[in-house]
């Protein structure tokens, strides 16, 4: 503290102190509690408070609906004026809000030209529903009231399936890493090895390159190989090992395999990397004199290489576990729904399609904690310890 | 040729347009502590390498014990390497290291332990087995190495410079150490190194090497005093050198007329009158007349320009004419007065080498 007065002066201290705490305050540490303290919440009420709830948002979509829609009818006269976007024109101006519906002001001007049946239903509709909200959120107000407070019940209602998802979704991330480990290990050692300093140069361009297109766009590149008539599926097929047109091709995607594959594809920097900094500072004078012992390549490997590489091969599959354990867009999309859902697609529909927000918290929560014991424990085995992985 | 004699025939490396190791001939027999002599980039390590089988020589064979080695690995060679740096593994224990070898080659643990405390015992190193390696002395480390390479019982024993990273007095301590493992177990020690004082004190013979090829082979009291070539003879030790034109030769000596006069030396090549030639002689071979009767060869009048006093020598700065000569006397005898102005300098004809001209050592 008082190193950084010396060296920065006051004001930039405190600039740097207190963006850094903000970071940690606002991006942190309240998130984390809000999560935290959300998986505890335990909604007694919650299949009625739930029903409320998304009929609630129904509801306030189709008011909004309806609402697009007579803005819709009022624009249709001055459908002229459209050619200029900086008109001011009603579709715009309007807020989708709610609130907003209270003074009706789209209906004034444009009702004349459309089909005033029309409008006058959609109106008497709006009006329905506005009505149909306000009970509704006074009825919630009485389900939620004296109706939550703090339980275990988030994570004791676990059902059966989910928690197979989950077991199977860290043994899914477990074989994830390990793949990514056999698959980066020797391309690191090789690199790390290599004494041509351009051949480094270019494998390291060959593997950041990927990483310069998004993650989205790796993952359908991916599908564009494996799917029915895909790049894969082609080749075999030019091998004559199958005949596509008789529709040999194999299913690749929607099966663990792929998912596995593409998960692999999507982080093996995350493990080339630290396994490639370890092992370059191994001094190569002690892979030779090993081998100058009569080590074979394998002795070499796993009594010289592989324990001067743990810190590396540690947070390699830290940082390897944990992305495949969270990640969503590899299971939802080269799985297709079609292959056992991973972890976090069961959070997110608990947040987005369940509505149970505290649950789907409890769930994340299970699986942050499961993913910090994984870390402990991975580190215990490797005896290795955070010192080490900061090196 | 003998048992497990290391035999280098024609053997040359080249990398790319660049000639590490000139087309050599070496034979290193067995049980002999045999040391390669040379500045740093004379190729020295690439002959150990091609030995140990981690480089493959361009041209010519190798050969030990009568076996050629071509196409085997360093894992495959009666070869032991200590690396300059040592290499040993920081993550095994000082024992587990020792026995590396004999666990690569299936030994049981029981047996591997066994071995590698006589082998710690051999080093003087008993009670240190379960220890890191980074938890010993510099020269505790290096006696480790030594007992690590010796695990696999190996017909050589090549080291590459491994007292380089120690202290003078530790170094010279090892040097003791080394030549007195090498006595005991009888394995041939092929040693490199760039510092003569390591190569005279310990070796059998030595090859001093300069720019790829080997200058000269011989023990040591062959390389000092009757040097092959103005490379050793200015590398191995100090010289005086006196540059001039021969002007008689007779009976394996040579008269080269120098700036400082006629001088006479032996002379082991084909030198004939008029040739550019070098003399060289030692400083401690060259001696104060002090109005002595004795007609000595050779006969220099200089002016003491310096007296130093280096403990059991003393140094003395000469300057015939515009010619240096430096003179080194015991502590003892003349060698305490303390002498200045006029003085008479002389020296035998067999102490100084005549030779014909050609490249000295880089000081």
């Amino acid at each position: 503290m008082s190193d950084l007065i010396r060296i920065y002066g006051k004001s930039l201290t405190t600039i740097f102190l207190g963006l850094t705490a903000l970071w940690i305050v606002a991006l942190i540490v309240v998130p984390q509690l809000r999560m935290i303290e959300r998986a505890f919440v335990v909604d007694r009420y919650s299949d009625e408070a739930a029903r409320v709830g998304v009929e609630i948002n129904r509801s306030y979509t189709r008011v909004f609906t309806i609402d697009q829609e007579l803005d819709r009818a009022a624009a249709g006269p001055t459908a002229p004026t459209a050619p200029s976007p900086f008109s001011p024109s009603p579709s715009s101006a309007k807020p989708s809000t709610p609130s907003a519906f209270a003074t009706p002001s789209a209906s004034s001007g444009g009702a004349v030209s459309t089909d005033p049946d029309r409008t006058a239903t959609l109106k008497a509709e709006k009006a329905e529903l506005q009505a149909r909200i306000a009970e509704l959120e006074v009825r919630e107000k009485e389900v939620k009231a004296g109706g939550t407070g703090y339980a275990l019940g988030n994570f004791t209602s676990m059902s059966a399936i989910h928690a197979k998802i989950f077991l199977s979704t860290l043994m899914y991330a477990l074989c994830v890493t390990i793949l990514a480990f056999l698959a980066c290990y020797p391309v690191a050692y090789a690199v790390a090895t290599s004494r041509s300093s351009e051949r480094v140069a270019l494998l390291m361009l060959g593997l950041v390159i990927p990483y310069a297109i998004n993650e989205l766009l790796r993952i359908f590149s991916w599908i564009m190989i494996l799917e029915k008539h895909g790049v894969l599926n082609r080749l075999l097929d030019s091998l004559g090992l199958i005949d596509l047109a008789a529709g040999e091709g194999m299913r690749f995607v929607a099966s663990n395999g792929a998912v596995f594959a593409v998960m692999v594809y999507a982080y093996i920097l995350f493990m080339v990397f630290p396994i490639y900094n370890t092992i370059e500072t191994l001094d190569r004078n002690q892979i030779e004199a090993a081998r100058d012992l009569g080590a074979s390549t394998w002795r070499i490997h796993w009594r010289v290489v592989l324990p001067h590489a743990k810190p590396g091969i540690a947070v390699g599959a830290v940082m390897t576990f944990m992305l495949s354990a969270g990640s969503i867009a590899a299971p939802e999309i080269v799985g297709r729904g079609l292959h056992p859902d991973w972890f976090s697609q069961v959070i997110y529909q608990r947040f987005f399609e369940s509505n149970n927000w505290n649950q789907g918290s409890a769930y994340a929560l299970v699986l942050l904690v499961a993913c910090v014991v994984f870390v402990l424990g991975v580190m215990g085995l490797f005896k290795v310890g955070i010192r080490d992985i900061a090196k | 040729m003998r048992g497990n004699d290391v035999v280098l025939s024609d053997v040359s490396m080249r990398f790319g347009d660049f000639t590490a190791v000139h087309p050599t001939d070496l034979t290193v027999r067995e049980g002999e502590f045999f040391s390669i002599l040379g500045p740093s980039g004379c190729g020295k390590t690439t002959i150990l390498r091609m030995i140990s089988g981690f480089l493959d020589p361009s041209s010519g064979g190798i050969a030990i014990g009568g076996v050629p080695m071509a196409g085997l690995g360093p894992n495959r060679r009666p070869t032991a390497l200590i690396f300059q740096n040592l290499a040993l593994f920081p993550l095994m224990t000082v024992w587990e290291n020792v026995a590396f070898g004999l666990e690569a080659r299936g030994v049981p643990i029981v047996e591997r332990k066994r071995r590698a405390s006589e082998l710690l015992s051999l080093v003087a190193l008993d009670d240190q087995g379960h220890k890191k390696p980074t938890e010993l002395s510099g020269g505790q480390r290096q006696r480790v190495a030594v007992a690590r390479a010796l695990a696999v019982e190996p017909a050589v024993l090549l080291l590459d410079e491994p007292l380089s990273a120690l202290d003078l007095k530790l170094r010279q301590h090892m040097r003791a150490e080394l030549k007195d493992i090498q006595r005991r177990t009888g394995v041939t020690f092929i040693y490199i190194t760039h510092d003569q004082g390591e190569a005279l004190t310990m070796s059998d013979r030595i090859a001093v090497m300069n720019q790829g090829r080997v200058q000269q082979v011989g023990t040591g009291d062959e390389i000092y005093d009757r040097p092959a070539t103005p490379f050793v003879a200015t590398f191995v030790g100090e010289q005086n050198v006196f540059q001039g034109r021969v002007t008689a030769t007779n009976d394996g000596q040579a008269v080269v007329d120098t700036a400082v006069g006629p001088l006479r030396g032996t002379s082991q090549g084909t030198l004939s009158i008029g040739d550019e030639a070098l003399l060289f002689v030692r400083p401690e071979r060259v001696s104060l007349m002090n109005g002595a009767t004795a007609s000595p060869d050779n006969r220099i009048d200089a002016e003491v320009e310096r007296r130093d006093l280096e403990g059991s020598f003393v140094n003395l700065h000469l300057r015939a004419g515009n010619h240096p000569i430096s003179v080194h006397l015991t502590n003892a005898g003349s060698g305490r007065d303390v002498v200045s102005g006029g003085q008479r300098v002389s020296f035998q004809a067999d102490d100084a080498v005549v030779m014909r001209a050609g490249e000295f050592a880089r000081e």
